[in-house]
């Protein structure tokens, strides 16, 4: 009976005797003095402690105390992407985004802040940049994207040109560019082709960055550039950005450009801060750069990757389709059907701790459900957002039912959207790390 | 006692449609589990159930065929909703069956005690004490019993839930065009009371634990 348990239920001031009554009563899965028992049930390693990693590592732990996880995460703390675009805006701190461990641990997970190198499927090992190395029976890598090239946007170009795509210092950087640019400068949103990251993410930036200009510097106007010709939640964000910033209009304080009309970017360059795409060519002193992208760097070097940069899953287990033992999830996985979000990375580490502590109690795998649920922000008081529940049928993810917010709602519908957008927040942090 | 005889027949109700769930589960192996449904809800209304708040309402201990009723509701448009219409859309009744029952085993925890429960607008005593006796006078403690504490299968807790709901669905139950499916002496009683009533109200039973 490791020491790790009896923190986890607040019983380590208790006598042993004491803490033993208090576990008998919760313990219901496993016997007491089940050290040995506990190697029997396997370990599982989880790299990547975000919205995917951290939920399949505690999950685990709640359906079977019995299973040793461990997860290897190399920050102390996480910044969550969603709700960061108001950090960007200027309504929100960043210390709000920011997470710690020590819920985790409470569940008797074993974190380790330390960066995983290396991962062999054969022996069943992952190696971290230290040199330690983690032995598992079931491996779960959650490790979210990395970028692919733009021209000309190299790591210097990152300070210049921040992408805020992972939340954290550059976040904060995006957000102090935008407060310092010059009243009538555009502020330059290179958005990135499908798929990516958080699919209605720019264009929810792209609003709440209007919004500030609305009201700090009116003589400037948000200029997407989109390699794209349409969008996620399209229609209401056009429909919304026509209510709140006279998209359409001259005065517009959004211009979207898509794919066909001269919105792909072709290079950068950071130091006469421009952006080339292959019609004309944009300046501005805030520039804001999402470069395309795949699989985070663990999993392309663990060979978790196809050739879409993406890493080939089966839906049922989210096991990879590459190596035995091994499970992708969130934005690294090619969960299609999915979008890549934070709602539907949770999700699919709930599928997946179901199916690791299924295979690892010798049993098969249940049928799994999978929800998504996205708000974005139009204004700080105006939500929207897309839902659906999905199931696995003949091999492929399927919708079973959802959609997005009315077009036509109310504006009370819209403000009580907001509300609930952080409420979602709350919630599902809570569900992460607590 | 008119309605403690309706309560009755709820029970009866719920045990013959208890046993109606378990014939299907068995029979439904292929199905999601209870707990792979029910996790799915936890990134809106918190682990088992219980909301992270503000204003996402905590549904952990609600009982089954209240939860049912709701999800009949949202799924065919009969209740308004903002996303749960869209949601429900996506389970059939005997999924929801299996939901209701996973949250209906779930321990309640009242907001006002919930370590999220400063992110929530101010629970102001003053309103609170207002809103009981407003609430009082419109006889809302017929049915919401015990400082709205009680809760059976037509009627929700209140007591302890997060504010900022119960004042959105307090203004939305209010709102006749949105023909929010409620008892008549419920609609009645909305009818009578202002605006500030019901933040008065929302106020007393929040702070309730």
């Amino acid at each position: 009976m490791s020491m790790l348990k009896l923190n986890r239920r607040g019983f380590v001031k208790l006598s042993g005797a004491a803490a033993l009554v208090g576990l008998s009563t919760s313990a219901v899965h496993r016997p007491l003095f089940a050290a040995d028992k506990e190697k029997e049930k396997g370990r599982v390693v989880v790299i990547g402690g975000g919205y995917g990693g951290s939920v399949a590592a505690k999950y685990i732990r709640l359906a079977d105390p019995g299973i040793d996880v461990t997860l290897i995460e190399q920050n102390e703390h996480y910044y969550s992407c969603p709700l960061s675009n108001w950090v960007v805006a200027g309504f929100r701190d960043l210390e709000v985004q920011k997470w710690g461990y020590e819920g985790l641990k409470k569940h008797g997970i074993k974190v380790v802040h330390e960066q995983a190198t290396e991962i062999d499927p054969a022996a069943k090992t992952v190696t971290t940049k230290g040199g330690t190395k983690f032995k598992y029976d079931r491996l779960i890598v959650s490790p979210g994207v990395a970028f692919k090239p733009v021209q000309g946007y190299d790591a210097e170009a990152e300070e210049k040109m921040p992408h805020a795509w992972n939340a954290g210092p550059q976040t904060v950087l995006l957000g102090k560019q935008l407060a310092a640019m010059r009243d009538g400068d555009p502020f330059i949103l290179v958005a990135p082709p499908d798929p990516f990251r958080c699919p209605p993410g720019p264009y929810e930036r792209a609003s709440l960055v209007a919004h500030y200009l609305k009201k700090n510097k009116p003589k400037s106007k948000v200029i997407i550039l989109d390699p794209k010709d349409k969008f996620s939640k399209m229609p209401l964000f056009q429909g919304a950005w026509t209510k709140l910033y006279g998209f359409g209009t001259d005065k517009s304080l959004i211009e979207w450009i898509p794919g066909g009309e001269g919105g792909k970017v072709t290079r950068v360059d950071a130091k006469t801060m421009t952006v080339y795409t292959d019609m004309a060519e944009y300046k501005s002193s805030c520039i804001n750069v999402i470069p395309p992208q795949k699989a985070n760097a663990i999993a392309e070097l663990a060979k978790l990757t196809d050739d879409s940069g993406w890493c080939p899953i089966n839906f049922d287990t989210l096991e990879s389709k590459i190596h035995k033992d091994v499970h992708v999830i969130g934005d690294a996985a090619q969960a299609t059907g999915l979008p890549k979000s934070g709602y539907a990375a949770n999700s699919e580490a709930k599928v997946c701790a179901a199916a690791v502590v299924a295979l690892l109690n010798g049993q098969k795998p249940g049928e799994p459900s999978f929800v998504n649920t996205c708000y974005s922000m139009l204004s700080p008081t105006f939500g929207i957002s897309v839902a659906g529940v999905y199931k696995v049928v003949e091999g492929k993810i399927k919708e079973i039912g959802g959609g997005l917010s009315s077009a036509d709602a109310p504006e009370f519908i819209r403000q009580q959207e907001a509300t609930y957008n952080e409420s979602w927040y709350q919630s599902i942090m809570a569900d992460t790390f607590s | 006692m008119h309605r403690k005889k309706i309560h009755m027949m709820g029970l009866i109700g719920g045990l013959v449609m208890g046993g109606v769930v378990l014939a299907s589960s068995a029979s439904a192996e292929t199905g999601p589990t209870a707990a792979m449904l029910a996790n799915t809800c936890a990134g809106c209304h918190g682990t088992d159930g219980i909301s992270g708040g503000p204003a996402m309402p905590t549904i952990a201990g609600f009982p089954a065929n209240h939860v049912k009723t709701l999800m009949k509701e949202f799924k065919d448009g009969s209740r308004p909703s903002t996303i749960m219409g869209r949601l429900a859309k996506g389970y059939s009744d005997e999924e929801v069956a299996l939901i209701a029952d996973f949250f209906a085993k779930k321990k309640w925890v009242s907001a006002n005690s919930h370590a999220n429960s400063k992110l929530a607008t101010a629970i102001d005593p003053a309103l609170a004490t207002k809103g009981k006796k407003i609430a009082a006078d419109a006889k809302c403690d017929k049915c919401h019993e015990d400082d709205g504490k009680f809760q059976d299968d037509n009627t929700p807790r209140l007591a302890g839930q997060w504010l900022d709901y119960l004042l959105f669905k307090m203004q939305d139950y209010k709102n006749a065009a949105l023909k929010v499916p409620q008892e008549k002496k419920m609609e009645k009683a909305m009818e009578k009371l202002t605006a500030e009533d019901l933040t008065a109200i929302a106020h007393f039973y929040a702070s309730k634990k």
